[in-house]
């Protein structure tokens, strides 16, 4: 969960904080006066980082759905603090703090593991699932990294929070199935239907937004050739124009419905405008011919029947939606197990974390004991001199031994209390029982 | 040499059937990835009993007997699907290889395994018989496939269902395509066998086995040529078919074929009936 602003949490052993606002808790209309649009913008942002907050590692995450802001320091250095980094956004970007304070989330260590690795799963997403935030993140990490700004923690969270995004879209199906009308049309069923776009006629009738979108995802596909007819010229001319098509009048319908493969047809026609004795007749010269009609109209501008046609694979608005609502229904049930997921691996980075902190009192405590064993075992060979060299080694090894088993048992205490959180009192013990002073 | 039985290859198959069937309801790639090594592991397992086979008969297996030919076939089918899943290890193509592939090791069970020396002087023609035979029948089996694929495929995007779900069919273009070619490499193939087998029949005058035109796997094999024959002229004639059209005749001719070869071995085999190709007297 993430702390509001100025609730006063400390900040944990990890000393990271990750400052941000995204489209869940944000309007858009602060996002965009907070973002980093551009690489001068954030460029200049790293050097004032560098600048203000010295040997501090930060990452900045800026896209059209969140700003985002991971800086971390050494363990033993003094905390950031939210207000610290609010202030920088606004003095940076030159808005009030008073505007945009109370849009602010934070994080601090464990939790701000916890949030990245979500945003980057896709779980913080708008489209739950969608696999650009892996890019954008991963984007955002590199430039970091260009700007010298990344250090031990942030390398460790970002190539950790890469680790747990390949988890998650290999062991749940949270980015399966399309959740668009046009890209479940296009990606689904337009796939599975042909194996190439490129020799493949595109006729769109009406120039409405979502012929648009639909062939936004077609040339994604390599179609080449497109054919706009339009009651409006005007309208088709322009659509056309955008898309590397050829706007024709309208009577032309339906020599163009004759040969075209794929027919998207969004007209705000209030009749139906081809049925199937129409398409049967037009498509007589090409019997056999595939047509995959995409009818986003709405009235529909084909009738049920045409579907019904051999070779003719007629989607409506309301089957695409179906589809889309039964990928985003999937997707959701996904939501559990890639939290799992998550949670996993950011415990995996924090005991990672808790290790290092404990290995050094371990590593010490080791040293001394055998060191303080080896003494005893030198002094022990002078006295007895006769002491042949394989009877050395046995008595050597018996007091390693020794030393393994003693020191076995508050080893794995340590590891243990690790788990948890970085085992303060344990540590703290352990230096004052065997004298490991700093 | 490794001792393999069927029961090991036939094993390993069912298992990479079952791991197929269990992702209809557990997705996940290490599923697929039990599948393969099963699959793998019962063509090895294959190849050493086909290999072990030919020692014993001292013949190549197409020619040793109807039950090594069938399970050459099998061994084809398996080779296939193992390259199609390693080019795209989504597809669901197992679901329907994999009954064919059980199908045929278990018919290769119930026709004759006794090895034949007949008209061992002409082993070039019987080589050339049996292999052009065997390959043109995969093709067919894998136009048959590959049709019902396609008719799969076609019935779920005519009923607009997701094609997200855990099984994943090719498109029907590609499909099509390859199932055009298929039929169009299968029916020349059949066709030098068919020739092949004619010629043999002419040497085996004279011999205590002479092939008659009552001899029930020609005359299935006749006829079943006859309608791939058709099949192939049609597809050559016709300038555009509608791709269910050519599945539905595909599945129909290439499905006659197979249960009519296997069919008749099986039945001659079992009733007894002497066979240029089956019960033949053993020629030393």
């Amino acid at each position: 969960m993430a702390m509001h602003l100025f609730s006063g949490k400390r900040i944990g052993f990890v000393n990271l904080l990750a400052l941000y606002c995204t489209h869940q808790t944000t309007p858009l209309a602060i996002r965009e006066r907070l973002a980093f649009a551009s690489r001068e913008k954030l460029d200049a942002a790293y050097s004032s980082l560098q600048e203000r907050f010295p040997d501090t590692e930060s990452v900045v995450l800026s896209t059209c759905n969140r700003v985002e802001l991971y800086v971390a320091r050494a363990s033993d250095a003094e905390p950031l603090t939210p207000p610290q980094l609010a202030q920088f956004l606004s003095e940076f970007h030159g808005v009030p703090l008073d505007e945009f304070v109370g849009e602010l989330r934070a994080a601090t260590g464990s939790e701000a593991v916890r949030h990245l690795f979500e945003v980057i799963s896709s779980l913080d997403s708008m489209v739950l699932g969608e696999p650009q935030i892996v890019n954008q993140v991963r984007e955002a990490y590199s430039v970091a990294e260009a700007q010298g700004s990344c250090g031990p923690i942030t390398h460790a969270l970002f190539q950790g929070a890469i680790q747990t995004s390949k988890r998650v879209r290999t062991e749940t199906r949270l980015a399966e199935g399309k959740v668009s009308i046009a890209s479940v049309a296009v990606g689904d069923f337009a796939k599975s239907i042909f194996d190439h776009f490129a020799d493949k006629l595109v006729l769109v009738i009406g120039a409405g937004e979502m012929a648009e979108e639909t062939l936004r995802y077609l040339k994604d596909e390599g179609v080449r050739e497109i054919v706009v007819v339009n009651r409006s010229p005007e309208r088709a001319q322009r659509l056309a124009l955008e898309w590397g098509g050829r706007a024709v009048p309208w009577s032309e319908l339906n020599k163009w419905l004759g040969v075209a493969d794929v027919i998207v047809s969004t007209t705000g026609s209030d009749q139906p405008i081809v049925d199937a004795e129409l398409f049967k007749k037009v498509r007589s010269a090409s019997p056999g011919r595939t047509a995959f009609i995409l009818d986003l109209g709405a009235p529909r501008d084909f009738t049920t029947s045409v579907g019904e046609l051999d070779s003719v694979f007629l989607y409506d608005i309301d089957s695409l939606r179906k589809t889309c609502e039964d990928n985003r229904k999937a997707r959701v049930r996904e939501i559990d197990k890639a939290r799992q997921v998550i949670i996993e691996e950011s415990s995996k980075f924090m005991a990672e974390f808790y290790r290092r902190a404990g290995g050094d009192v371990v590593s010490r405590l080791m040293q001394d004991w055998h060191g303080v064993s080896k003494d005893e075992l030198d002094r022990l060979f002078n006295k007895l001199p006769h002491l042949v060299e394989k009877d050395r080694e046995q008595i050597e090894r018996t007091v390693e031994r020794i030393v393994n088993k003693l020191l076995h048992p508050p080893l794995e205490a340590l590891k243990d209390e690790a788990r948890e959180g970085t085992p303060h009192g344990l540590i703290n013990a352990l230096k004052r029982l065997f004298g490991l002073h700093d | 040499m490794l001792k393999t039985s069927v029961v090991c290859f036939l094993a390993s198959y069912g298992c990479a059937f079952a791991c197929e069937l269990a992702q209809l309801k557990w997705r996940h790639a290490l599923g697929r990835m039990i599948a393969l090594l099963f699959a793998a592991a019962g063509l090895v397992a294959h190849t050493f009993f086909l290999l072990q086979r030919s020692r014993q008969a001292d013949l190549p297996p197409l020619l040793s007997s109807p039950q090594d030919w069938l399970l050459v076939l099998a061994f084809i089918v398996v080779l296939v699907y193992l390259f199609v899943s390693l080019a795209d290890g989504e597809l669901a193509t197992g679901l329907v290889v994999w009954p064919l592939v059980l199908a045929l090791v278990v018919a290769s069970q119930f026709v004759t395994s006794s090895s034949s020396h007949f008209l061992d002087s002409h082993r070039g023609w019987k080589m050339l018989h049996a292999s052009t035979l065997v390959l043109g029948t995969a093709g067919v089996l894998q136009g048959f496939v590959l049709s019902l694929l396609y008719l799969w495929q076609h019935r779920r995007l005519k009923h607009r269902q997701s094609t997200n779900s855990a099984v994943k069919l090719p498109n029907l273009e590609r499909t099509e395509r390859l199932n055009r070619w298929s039929i169009l490499v299968a029916v020349p193939l059949l066709t030098i066998g068919v020739a092949s087998g004619f010629g043999l029949s002419i040497f085996s005058k004279g011999t205590d086995l002479p092939m008659t035109w009552t001899d029930p796997v020609v005359i299935g094999g006749a006829v079943t040529w006859t309608l791939m024959g058709v099949l192939f002229i049609w597809l050559l004639t016709q300038k555009r078919t509608p791709g269910k059209q050519l599945a539905m005749l595909t599945a129909w001719s290439c499905g006659f074929l197979l249960v009519t070869l296997i069919g008749l071995q099986m039945l001659t085999s079992a009733v007894g009936i002497r066979s240029i190709h089956g019960n033949a007297p053993v020629q030393r």
